[in-house]
């Protein structure tokens, strides 16, 4: 069952890893793991793979389809649109496994301590959740943006501070689930202290389900960070970011599709491929090994 | 094999409220109350297996859990050797429960599914700085042969393991921290026959090898009668007898007991009228 086991006469790279492990899980899970594979290479790589800058004007070219020399086109000022995308794409995943990642454990954390401790603690804690997600979310940003000024910064302090939310509510009704198994009690009877027992007993357990449904949130938040970049709150121009690249084609959605319906698709394979990969981990245990 | 007492059980007792009807909550009335534990007394000599039966909902489990406070008692005393169990907090607290273990019944859900096991009983040892957890590869491969484990096992996670290896393994955690009372909620009734017979052997070697006491939980007289010293019978709450094992089982005084045994189930057809 385990790699451990196979001890494999040269050790693979942490890379070659994680390759062989993608591979034996389900048909889903890897076809996933492909498309989101090659927009992750994309983005890492974009300087090298980008044939143009992300602001060359080109003003002989302008408003151009897709050809061999502009692969997805070019917009009104010349601008290629492929080359915008990767760079757009390089900056939306890094904010956007930002504003994911970082909210989840403090609010798998703040969710295990209300399930843990019930009672007052868990008062407390609820309401600041129900506070939290009643608050208008658009309004705090905004807000945020007023103090930062413009860009993502704003969003990367907005979106953390509201997102825990949801995660702590989850971790919290699985934890009144878990704090009554037999090895939560164990810890108990064990002599271990609290902070023992929910670090490392309790949420590693609560972490799955949160783990899935981030799955379900990176693509929300991607949408979330082109919709707020379209409201302006977001990247500023002319740097490229997949929101403002679609808002600026709406413009000339009709005479050059290509400019809002590519960079689009890109969204839309992201949002698939994390999808199959969020299914596949919900429908059972991932091949291979713990963790 | 009884040394001196060394658990003392003093009228605990320990009530549920319940609210049962929607007027009832929302007017916060005087709850409905149940009394699970009610004022029981008892002592636990050194080394000796007290077996501690009754039927569904007699409070056996309540009373076993009230001893390491896992459910607090609420009223009553109960004292490990000199000390105070029910006024101990924190460190002093842990460290009673750490004198305590408690294994539970359902050996499926008593381990931490994400922790090898070797992880799970060398963390228990190191958490209470017990002598030998330093190196951690001798000091588990000793508790799992305690508890007549392979060393291999240590790599593997409990959902690779057999319900009688997990049980065995969650035995083998309770004993890495040194315990002088080990309480056994219904630790055997999870499993088969056959498995079970093993483990009643491994609480009594445990008896006999580190002069650990028991106190041996469960619904079933013919396991109580394999490993008890003596027998405490409870009825909704109460402790209706208790004596030596012999005495108990074969001259009940108490009419519960008497219909306990008369209710179990004898393999012979022709020893129906007798004693299990």
């Amino acid at each position: 069952m385990s790699t451990a086991t196979l001890t494999p006469p040269a050790r693979p790279s942490a890379a070659g890893r994680l390759l062989r492990r993608v591979w034996r899980q389900p048909l889903p899970v890897r076809i996933g793991g492909v498309l989101v594979g090659i927009l992750v290479f994309a983005a890492v790589f974009a300087p090298l793979l980008a044939p143009y800058g992300q602001n060359d004007l080109d003003f002989n070219a302008q408003l151009q389809g897709p050809s061999l020399a502009h692969p997805m086109g070019t917009d009104d000022t010349g601008r290629d649109v492929f080359s915008r995308t990767l760079y757009g794409l390089r900056i939306d995943l890094a904010v956007v496994l930002f504003i994911t990642y970082v909210p989840l454990p403090i609010g798998v954390l703040m969710g295990a301590i209300a399930g843990y401790f019930g009672g007052k603690v868990d008062l407390v804690i609820s309401r600041i959740i129900d506070i939290t997600i009643a608050f208008p979310f658009i309004v705090l940003v905004i807000a945020i943006v007023a103090i930062v000024g413009p860009g993502l910064t704003g969003i990367m302090i907005g979106v953390p501070i509201v997102a825990w939310a949801l995660y702590a509510r989850l971790a919290r009704s699985e934890m009144l689930v878990l704090r009554e198994q037999p090895f939560m009690l164990a810890t108990t009877a064990l002599g271990y202290t609290r902070r023992r027992a929910i670090l490392r007993h309790a949420v590693p357990n609560l972490m799955r389900s949160s783990l899935i449904y981030s799955t379900v949130d990176l693509v929300v938040n991607l949408l979330l960070l082109a919709g707020l970049s379209y409201l302006g709150l977001g990247m500023q121009p002319p740097n490229a970011e997949l929101g403002t690249i679609i808002a600026e084609g709406q413009a000339n959605l009709l005479n050059a599709w290509w400019i809002t319906t590519l960079p689009g698709l890109v969204l839309v394979v992201f949002g698939v491929g994390v999808g199959l990969i969020g299914d596949g981990l919900s429908d059972g245990e991932l091949r291979g090994g713990g963790a | 094999m009884t040394g001196e007492p060394i658990l003392h059980v003093e009228g605990v007792t320990k009530t549920f409220g319940m609210r049962r009807t929607l007027r009832e909550r929302v007017g916060r009335a005087e709850a409905a109350e149940h009394r699970a534990v009610d004022d029981v007394s008892f002592t636990v000599g050194r080394g000796e297996i007290l077996g501690l039966a009754g039927g569904s909902g007699s409070g056996k489990t309540t009373l076993a859990r009230c001893l390491i406070r896992l459910v607090e008692p609420d009223s009553g005393a109960v004292r490990l050797g000199d000390d105070d169990v029910l006024a101990a907090k924190g460190a002093d607290l842990r460290e009673l429960r750490r004198r305590m273990q408690m294994v539970f019944q359902d050996p499926y859900a008593s381990l931490n599914p994400r922790m090898t096991v070797g992880t799970a009983l060398h963390e228990a040892g190191r958490v209470h700085r017990r002598p030998g957890s330093e190196d951690a590869d001798r000091f588990v491969t000793e508790l799992l042969a305690r508890v007549h484990l392979s060393p291999t096992i240590a790599a593997r996670r409990p959902r690779e393991l057999s319900g009688g290896q997990r049980q065995r393994v969650a035995v083998a955690r309770a004993l890495a921290v040194g315990p002088e009372v080990l309480i056994a909620d219904e630790a055997v009734s999870a499993l088969d026959v056959s498995v079970q017979a093993q483990l009643l052997n491994l609480f009594l070697d445990l008896r006999d090898e580190l002069g650990v006491a028991i106190v041996f939980v469960a619904h079933q007289l013919a396991v109580i009668a394999e490993v008890a010293d003596r027998v405490a019978i409870m009825h909704q709450g109460r402790m209706v007898e208790i004596g030596d094992a012999g005495v108990v089982l074969r001259d009940p005084q108490h009419e519960y007991t008497r219909a306990l045994l008369a209710a179990h189930p004898h393999p012979d057809p022709r020893g129906r009228a007798g004693v299990a």
